[in-house]
């Protein structure tokens, strides 16, 4: 190669570089108005059971109706939702309570806007369970002590629940293997004999159940039966910026959560329109329930839960994380 | 290279890292993002973080799964590639497969080999590693028995080299500079795969702390980790130069012969 050839591809290199750095350093537009005179909002969500109630408010028109020009973008989980919403490239997003209880101890400047997904109550009929292999030595939620178990997150929701039954069931629970392995995955985990139990929530529950799996111990109802599982959150600097629209879409969500619980079939349709899905496992699949009101003392009892495991060292202040 | 060109050579390698730490330190300062802290507070937080129970049940386990993948691929790779690249018939038949097994990215097969391997042991990770370094070793490989010298095979015939003498002194010397090429770059390889088996089905580790820190919003934390990998990828890389240094020896000094330097 001649020297003036690799001075060539020198500035060539130097030149992608430079164009690839720019590319890196987009821009937000974090809540403009669109050409109908409507605030446009991008909203962060997780493609499981507990959102259908916003796809079913999108196409109802519930929130056109509080001037809301709504944009929904699907995320692996809260974790990479809450950065989303912090930074502006989402407005609003949708994540357990226990991660935004983490995310309030480490100071992120979150507020919580409407309820999200709460447990059925109903042990045994909850969208949220430990399963075993038919056949397992797991009979109850004591015999979890010591065996591997899988979950989706470690230290996390699912975590300090399954602890909470273990623990009111007599049992050590500090004992207990935790594996993270994704929902899809666990179903086979358990098939295999990689571990013991795993905790799953729908429709991995009814596909794991229709494999003959069983259901051990309800870890969200077994907590508390009106357990806020998950709720929708902005950041403080947005509900500061545009409380018009924050209270819109707290009113939007209201009423979506409502059509929601009095149009079940519909709710289950919905997820048609997010998820690829089975028919019959769409059909069986037990639906949680989506209150419009947040339990607080069972968001109170998930913090005394995520203190008493370790996973934050002081008292996140619910006051002002929840409306 | 003579004694007083070291302390030259050392300021050109230290001089571009030293430049970017100071930036860093300086424009992050006064960084107020959430997710983007100071440097100054990752530096305090590393003591913190990185204390023996991480080491002993985090870094340790990584690394070790690390040698054990990269070790087979290295053994696994240079033997394939010198039965390969010695044979014409054998070249023409796999070539075809291994192009396609070469363009499959190992991190999809994660949770395939998981399926055969276990999701949570050792096995299906060191697996993982494994499969991911093998191919530029064995490609690199195959290429180097190929391009041998045939006046060279030629004359170990004559000096009635036996099979093993020949296979050692001439065959697998005689392509080490490529064998060292394909190793290099199936390090890093290596070091990205240790990271990402730990993303699925594991509870320790460091690419598994990495991931637990971020979401727990523990984000100096999460830095620290990114650093200690890039410092573990630098490390790394300095060990495998000392090795080459050593045993390319006889290479360099053929080549600065045949540059007539």
């Amino acid at each position: 190669m001649s020297r003036t050839q690799s001075r060539r591809i020198q500035a060539l290199a130097l030149a992608v570089t430079a164009v690839l750095l720019a590319g890196a350093c987009g821009t937000d537009d974090n809540g403009s108005t669109s050409a109908s005179g409507n605030t446009k909002v991008k909203i962060g969500v997780i493609p499981i059971v507990d959102v259908a109630p916003i796809y079913l408010g999108l196409k109802q028109g519930f929130f056109t109706a509080e001037g809301l020009d709504v944009t929904l973008e699907t995320a692996q989980g809260g974790a990479a939702i809450v950065p989303g919403v912090v930074s502006g490239q989402y407005q609003f997003g949708f994540s357990n309570t226990t991660s935004l209880l983490l995310a309030e101890s480490k100071g992120l400047p979150l507020k919580v806007v409407s309820s999200g997904v709460a447990s059925t109550g109903a042990p045994g009929k909850d969208f949220g369970a430990v399963v075993v292999k038919d056949g397992s030595p797991i009979k109850t939620a004591a015999d979890l002590a010591g065996k591997r178990v899988a979950v989706n997150t470690l230290k996390n929701i699912n975590t300090t629940t399954i602890n909470k039954v273990v623990r009111d069931a007599g049992a050590d629970p500090s004992t207990i293997k935790y594996v993270e392995l994704a929902f899809p995955d666990i179903v086979p985990a358990i098939a295999k004999g990689d571990v013991d139990a795993g905790q799953l929530v729908e429709p991995f529950l009814t596909i794991a159940t229709g494999q003959g799996d069983r259901q051990v111990v309800s870890n969200y109802a077994g907590t508390d039966p009106d357990l806020t599982v998950a709720m929708y959150f902005t950041s403080q600097d947005y509900a500061k910026k545009d409380p018009e629209a924050v209270a819109g879409f707290t009113a939007a969500m209201a009423r979506s959560m409502e059509y929601a619980t009095s149009h079940p079939d519909e709710a289950r349709a919905a997820l048609n329109t997010y998820t690829k899905i089975d028919r019959k496992v769409q059909q069986e699949l037990i639906l949680p329930r989506w209150p419009a009101a947040i339990d607080r003392d069972s968001v109170q009892l998930l913090a005394d839960l995520a203190k008493q495991d370790g996973l934050i060292t002081e008292q996140p202040d619910l006051e002002t994380l929840l409306p | 290279m003579n004694i007083s060109e070291l302390p030259r050579r050392a300021l050109v390698a230290l001089g571009l890292p030293a430049v970017l730490i100071v930036l860093w330190w300086f424009l992050s300062a006064n960084s107020t993002s959430f997710f983007w802290p100071p440097l100054s507070s990752i530096v305090e937080a590393f003591p913190r973080t990185w204390t023996a129970d991480p080491i002993l049940h985090d870094v340790l386990p990584s690394l070790a799964r690390l040698a054990a993948g990269y070790l087979t691929a290295l053994v696994a790779g240079v033997a394939a590639g010198t039965a390969i690249g010695s044979s014409r018939t054998l070249r023409a038949l796999t070539e075809p497969a291994l192009e396609f097994l070469r363009a499959v990215p190992p991190p999809v097969l994660i949770p395939v080999i998981a399926l055969f391997a276990g999701y949570t042991g050792w096995t299906a990770k060191v697996i993982a590693i494994a499969l991911g370094c093998v191919w530029p070793i064995l490609l690199n490989t195959v290429e180097g028995v190929r391009s041998l010298d045939e006046v060279l095979r030629d004359t170990a015939r004559s000096y009635r080299f036996g099979r093993a003498a020949t296979l050692w002194h001439v065959v697998l010397r005689g392509s080490s500079p490529l064998i060292a090429t394909g190793a290099r770059q199936a390090l890093s390889i290596g070091v990205i795969l240790m990271v990402i088996s730990e993303l699925f089905g594991a509870n320790r580790g460091l690419g598994a702390a990495i991931v637990q820190f971020q979401r727990g919003f523990a984000i100096p934390q999460m830095w620290t980790g990114i650093v200690l990998l890039g410092l573990l990828g630098v490390t790394l890389s300095g060990l495998f130069r000392l090795v080459e240094h050593r045993h390319l020896a006889w290479y360099r000094g053929l080549r600065q012969a045949e540059r007539g330097v």
